[in-house]
C-alpha cells in the first residue's frame, strides 16, 4: 500500500512514518510540505522525496495519505486528496470549525474516499480494555466520567489560533469526547467550559475544564490543560474514572510506564506499553484494503470537534450551550 | 482549663471525645444525645456523664465553658441556638447549616449573646493540606492555574440513614465536597462561578449512590475541580495543583504512611469514614486545640463562621447549577 504524508506541521507524523516505515507491504511515497526547512530533516531520516507543494505529491500513484498540516489547512489538504481519489487520514482535530468538517466529510464520500480521524488513544491497550469491560456489563450503566487530558505548551503553531483553531479546549477536549462517546454510543447534548491562559504569556487558552452531558444522561468533565511543568516526569495523559452503577472503571491510557530517578536523565516516567500510533494506522489501512471505513471516521472527527467548539461558545456566552 | 459539653454520640462525636481526653488544659465533661443508648457507650468509655438533653446536662454540670456540636447536620442550628442561649461558645461540626438562612441566624445569635461560633472544617488542620497551602504561600509553583480536588469513599450509613436523604445531609456535595471547597476558599479567597452536574435528582440518586463533579471559577482566575463521591468503595482524597512553575499533587491511596489489610474484608456500611493521620496530635485535636486557644487569648481563628456560611453558600450555588443545568455567579443567587 502506497502513503504519502501531507505536513509534517503536526509532529504526529514523524510517529506515523516509524510506524509506516515497519509495516510489510507499506510503501511511504513522500512527504509534502510547503515549508521544507522544517520537512528536510525527516525527509532525510526516513530517506523519502520531498514535495514543496502537495499537489505534486497527490499526482503520484497513492493508495492513502495522512494529513498531518496545521488544524486550519486540514480542509484544504483532505479535499484535495479526496478529489485526487486518495483515503484520508486526517489529525485531530478535524477541522476548526463545522462547516469545513461537513464538507470533507461530503467531498470524501462523493468522492468514493474513506475519511478518517487519527484518534489514536482509541488503540491504547488499557482504553481497548475498558471499552470491553464497559460492553460487557462490568460497570453497569454509565452514570458520570472524570477525564484528564494533560499535557505540556507546545510550541509553533499550536498557539496561533488563526492555525490551530484554538489552544488547549480545542488540542485536549477532542480525545476524550471522543472516548466518551465511543464507550457510551451517545452524543454530547449538552457543553459548559471554563478556561483561560494561566500557564504562559501567550493569550490563547492554555487551561480549563469542560463539562459535558450525553443524550443518554451521563455527565462528564474533561481537564484539558497544558498545565504540565517541564519538571513533571510525564510521557502522555490520558485518564478517566467512570462511575457505573455497579462499579467503577479507571483507565489510565499512559499507566504503562516505570518510574526512573536518574542523576543523569532526571525523574522520568520511561514507558514500556504498546504504540497506540500502531494499532490507529494498522486499522486504518487494514479497512481500506477491505473496502470499509476505518473504526474511527470523519463524523467521529466532526462530533469531537463540535463539543470543543461549544466548548469555547458556552464560556463566551456564560452559558450552557445545547447542541441537541 | 475549658470545660467542654458534646452532642452528639456519632462517628465525629467519639474523635471530638478521644481528642479532647488527649488534650491538656482541656476537660470534657459530658456527652448528650437524645438516644442513651448511643450515649452510654461512649459516656462509659471517656469517663463523663450521659445526659439526654442539653438543658438536663447545664442543669446538673458543675461548668460547662464550649458547646461542642456533632449531630447530623439538619440538627445543628437547634443546639448551637441553645448553646448560645446558655452563653456558651460553641463549636459546631460542617457544614455549618443546611441553607443560608440557617446558617445566617446561627451567626447572629452568636454574636449577639457575644459567644464564639467555630465551624469545624478539619481539612485546614490536616498536615498535607496545610503543606501545600505552604506551598502557594511561597510561590513554589508560581501563579496557580487549575486544580483539582477529590474525596470519595463510601456512603456513610448515619442515624437513620441521614446521609442518604438529600433534604436532610444536602449530598455528597453538601456533607463531603465543602471540605475541599472550604480548603480552596482558604487558599484562593472568594468564589466568583460555580458549575456542577451530579446525580442529585436523577433516577441513580439512590440510597447507595451519589456523586458530584463542580467546577469553581475564583475571583483571582484560579479554575478549580472538585469530585466528590459516595459511589466508591474505598476512601481516598487527593489533590493537584498545577501552577506556571511547578505541581503538587498527594494521593492517600498511593503515599500511605500506614495500610492495614485485614485478610477478610470487613462489614460494609458503618458509620461515617475518619480519615486518621498517623501525625501526632491527630488534625481533629489540633483543630479543636486551635478554636480554645482563640477562645482563651481572643486571636481569630484559622477558620470563622462566616467561612462555614461562604463554603454553604458556594455549595448551594453548586446545587442550583445542577438543578438549573446553567453556571451560577455568587451574589446573583436566588
Amino acid at each position: 500500500m502506497k502513503i504519502g504524508i501531507i505536513s509534517v506541521a503536526h509532529m504526529h507524523a514523524v510517529g506515523y512514518m516509524y510506524v509506516l516505515q515497519g509495516m510489510p507491504n507499506v510503501d511511504i511515497v513522500g512527504i509534502a510540505d510547503e515549508d521544507r526547512s522544517r520537512a528536510e530533516p525527516w525527509a532525510k531520516q526516513f530517506n523519502l522525496p520531498l514535495y514543496s507543494s502537495y499537489q505534486e505529491l497527490l499526482e503520484q500513484e497513492l493508495d492513502a495519505v495522512i494529513v498531518t498540516s496545521e488544524n486550519a489547512k486540514h480542509h484544504e489538504h483532505v479535499i484535495a486528496a479526496a478529489r485526487a481519489g486518495k483515503h484520508v487520514l486526517c489529525e485531530k482535530p478535524l477541522s476548526t470549525n463545522l462547516e469545513d468538517a461537513q464538507e470533507m466529510i461530503d467531498v470524501c464520500e462523493r468522492s468514493g474516499v474513506y475519511l478518517g480521524t487519527a484518534f489514536p488513544v482509541r488503540f491504547s491497550t488499557p482504553v481497548a480494555a475498558a471499552k470491553k469491560a464497559i460492553e460487557s456489563g462490568q460497570i453497569g450503566e454509565i452514570l458520570a466520567i472524570k477525564g484528564t487530558n494533560h499535557g505540556f505548551i507546545p510550541e509553533g503553531w499550536f498557539t496561533d489560533p488563526a492555525l490551530s483553531g484554538g489552544g488547549a479546549v480545542m488540542d485536549h477536549t477532542v480525545h476524550l469526547a471522543d472516548l466518551m462517546r465511543w464507550f457510551m454510543e451517545t452524543e454530547v447534548k449538552k457543553v459548559y467550559a471554563e478556561y483561560d491562559s494561566r500557564f504562559s504569556d501567550n493569550p490563547i487558552d492554555d487551561c480549563g475544564i469542560v463539562t459535558l452531558e450525553f443524550e443518554n444522561g451521563a455527565f462528564a468533565t474533561i481537564d484539558c490543560s497544558w498545565s504540565r511543568t517541564k519538571a513533571y516526569p510525564t510521557w502522555g495523559d490520558v485518564t478517566m474514572e467512570i462511575i457505573g452503577t455497579e462499579g467503577i472503571l479507571h483507565v489510565d491510557a499512559f499507566g504503562q510506564k516505570i518510574n526512573v530517578y536518574s542523576d543523569k536523565v532526571g525523574v522520568k516516567w520511561d514507558p514500556w506499553g504498546d504504540n497506540m500510533d500502531e494499532g490507529l494506522l494498522r486499522n486504518f489501512l487494514d479497512h481500506i484494503g477491505q473496502g470499509k471505513p476505518p473504526l474511527v471516521t470523519g463524523v467521529d472527527g466532526l462530533r469531537a470537534t463540535e463539543a470543543a467548539l461549544a466548548a469555547y461558545r458556552s464560556f463566551e456566552e456564560k452559558r450552557t450551550v445545547v447542541l441537541r | 482549663m475549658q470545660h467542654i459539653l458534646l452532642i452528639g454520640a456519632g462517628s465525629m462525636a467519639t474523635v471530638h471525645a478521644f481528642s479532647y481526653l488527649s488534650l491538656s488544659k482541656i476537660k470534657l465533661v459530658g456527652i448528650v444525645d437524645p438516644n442513651s443508648e448511643k450515649a452510654e457507650p461512649l459516656a462509659q468509655m471517656t469517663g463523663v456523664p450521659a445526659f439526654v438533653t442539653l438543658e438536663e446536662a447545664l442543669d446538673k454540670l458543675e461548668q460547662v465553658d464550649i458547646v461542642d456540636v456533632c449531630v447530623p447536620t439538619f440538627l445543628h442550628k437547634e443546639y448551637v441556638l441553645k448553646a448560645a442561649l446558655h452563653g456558651k461558645h460553641v463549636i459546631c461540626e460542617k457544614p455549618l447549616a443546611g441553607n443560608l438562612a440557617d446558617a445566617q441566624e446561627m451567626i447572629d445569635f452568636c454574636n449577639y449573646r457575644k459567644v464564639k461560633l467555630f465551624v469545624a472544617h478539619v481539612v485546614r488542620f490536616f498536615p498535607e493540606y496545610e503543606k501545600v497551602k505552604a506551598h502557594l504561600d511561597s510561590g513554589s509553583i508560581g501563579q496557580v492555574g487549575v486544580v483539582r480536588m477529590s474525596r470519595v469513599g463510601k456512603m456513610p450509613a448515619g442515624h437513620q440513614d441521614w446521609y442518604s436523604n438529600p433534604d436532610l445531609s444536602g449530598g455528597v456535595v453538601m456533607d463531603l465536597s465543602i471540605h475541599d471547597i472550604d480548603f480552596l476558599r482558604w487558599c484562593f479567597g472568594d468564589v466568583e462561578r460555580v458549575y456542577a452536574k451530579g446525580l442529585r435528582g436523577r433516577e441513580w440518586n439512590t440510597k447507595q449512590l451519589d456523586y458530584g463533579l463542580v467546577t469553581l471559577r475564583f475571583r483571582n482566575g484560579v479554575i478549580a475541580h472538585v469530585e466528590g463521591s459516595w459511589a466508591h468503595e474505598e476512601f481516598v482524597t487527593t489533590f493537584e495543583f498545577a501552577g506556571s512553575e511547578g505541581i503538587v499533587d498527594y494521593d492517600s491511596s498511593k503515599d500511605k504512611p500506614l495500610d492495614l489489610k485485614r485478610r477478610e474484608s470487613s462489614e460494609a456500611g458503618g458509620g461515617v469514614f475518619v480519615p486518621l493521620s498517623t501525625v501526632e496530635p491527630n488534625p481533629y485535636a489540633r483543630e479543636l486545640q486551635h478554636f480554645i486557644e482563640c477562645i482563651e487569648t481572643g486571636a481569630d481563628p484559622r477558620v470563622t463562621a462566616e467561612d462555614g456560611f461562604k463554603a454553604v453558600e458556594v455549595v448551594l450555588a453548586a446545587l442550583q447549577s445542577m438543578d438549573s443545568g446553567q453556571p451560577v455567579t455568587l451574589g446573583e443567587r436566588e
